[in-house]
């Protein structure tokens, strides 16, 4: 037996991974071959020395300290996380209920720049609802998978309501009933993803 | 540290910090020791002690007691050598030199290897980095090889290729 093939032999035989056929064989090598013995020996000893090594070592100084500290700012990051998603969620409302306020009827909104108009609101409530989808997307490993699942059949049922009246808002811009059917598929977005902010923060 | 295990693991799942103190103070020495094997490093395995400490920490939730909370904490260890040592070296191709054999001294020399014993832990510090991973994990750790080649990304025969010459430099070495 020699080469490489002698040295994967011996250590599968050591390891006891050898067919039964193969050990038979070695073994009946073993019994003429004084340097094949003198190897798998010398490899019983290495293997029963390194698994003998003590398997606990004390570190050179304590570091629990740094362990702690790591520990101790990840929570603080995590609360500053927190408490950025739930300020980004009251900044959202007041956007949307700016937004909102836009398209009442001149004669219940008594200020209304000129200036703002259609395209401002659908802006804001594209870019806030769009943030708000993001910290559903972060957050959404936090709540059970049946909640995702609720929650993506309502988002969609209220994006196709929305879909579907500003469709018509561009159709007929000044209709106070389309207005505030949007109105309200604006809002119940809104509140649901800031739901997902208040769940996924408690 | 008299504590139940179970009740330590399930307080610091609630987030209690003294909890998962006493955990850290009863494993510390076998996942340094294992950390130290692994990089034959002394400041890296520092590193990666505390590395492998906070991971847990943000993982404990996920620990279900299917396993011993010890073999979950050393695989954890183990991923964290690797995945160090991976971005280590995407890093600044930084090569993990094994020229400190003292870092395998245990201080305090009252609880000292014997000699052999000693011999064998230089030996094995002195390794190549492949070499020293597989057999520290296989013959040290107690590793089956399908075990190691899903911990570390390598075949099976890479692992037992890497083994036996592992064993071969350490009898060169330890015949010397």
């Amino acid at each position: 037996m020699t080469g490489p093939h002698r040295e994967t032999t011996l250590n599968e035989y050591v390891d006891g991974t050898l067919a039964a056929h193969d050990r038979a064989s070695v073994e009946a090598h073993l019994a003429d071959c004084a340097a094949c013995r003198a190897a798998v020996a010398e490899l019983r000893s290495l293997s029963a020395a390194a698994a003998s090594l003590p398997k606990s070592i004390e570190p050179g100084r304590d570091l629990w300290a740094g362990v702690e500290t790591r520990i101790a700012q990840r929570a603080t990051w995590n609360v500053q996380r927190l408490q950025w998603r739930a300020a980004l969620a009251a900044a959202a409302a007041v956007v949307i209920a700016l937004g909102l306020y836009r398209l009442l009827p001149p004669s219940t909104a008594p200020y209304r720049p000129a200036e703002q108009g259609w395209a401002a609101v659908q802006a804001d409530f594209d870019r806030t609802t769009s943030e708000l989808g993001l910290v559903f997307a972060a957050e959404r490993e936090r709540l059970r998978p049946e909640t995702v699942v609720l929650l993506e059949r309502n988002l969609a049922i209220i994006d196709a309501a929305m879909a579907e009246s500003r469709a018509a808002l561009a159709r007929d811009p000044a209709s106070v009933e389309l207005r505030g059917l949007f109105a309200a598929a604006a809002r119940q977005k809104v509140e649901l993803l800031q739901w997902v902010v208040r769940v996924a923060a408690s | 540290m008299h504590s139940d295990p179970t009740d330590l693991i399930h307080r610091a799942q609630q987030g209690d910090r003294t909890a998962f103190e006493a955990l850290y103070r009863a494993h510390a020495g076998r996942v340094y020791a294992l950390c130290l094997r692994l990089t034959a490093d002394r400041a890296l395995a520092e590193e990666r002690t505390q590395d492998a400490f906070v991971r847990a920490w943000e993982r404990l939730a996920t620990f279900r007691g299917e396993s011993a909370f010890s073999s979950w904490l050393h695989r954890l260890t183990v991923n964290e050598v690797l995945l160090g040592r991976r971005a280590e070296r995407r890093r600044e191709q930084r090569v993990v030199t094994s020229d400190d054999p003292a870092a395998l001294e245990r201080p305090g020399g009252a609880d000292a290897s014997s000699g052999s014993a000693l011999d064998l832990e230089r030996a094995v510090a002195a390794l190549p980095a492949g070499a020293r991973e597989v057999f520290v994990l296989h013959d040290v750790e107690g590793y089956r090889h399908e075990e190691i080649a899903e911990l570390t990304g390598i075949a099976v025969g890479t692992s037992k290729a890497q083994l036996f010459r592992a064993r071969r430099l350490l009898r060169e070495a330890l015949n010397r």
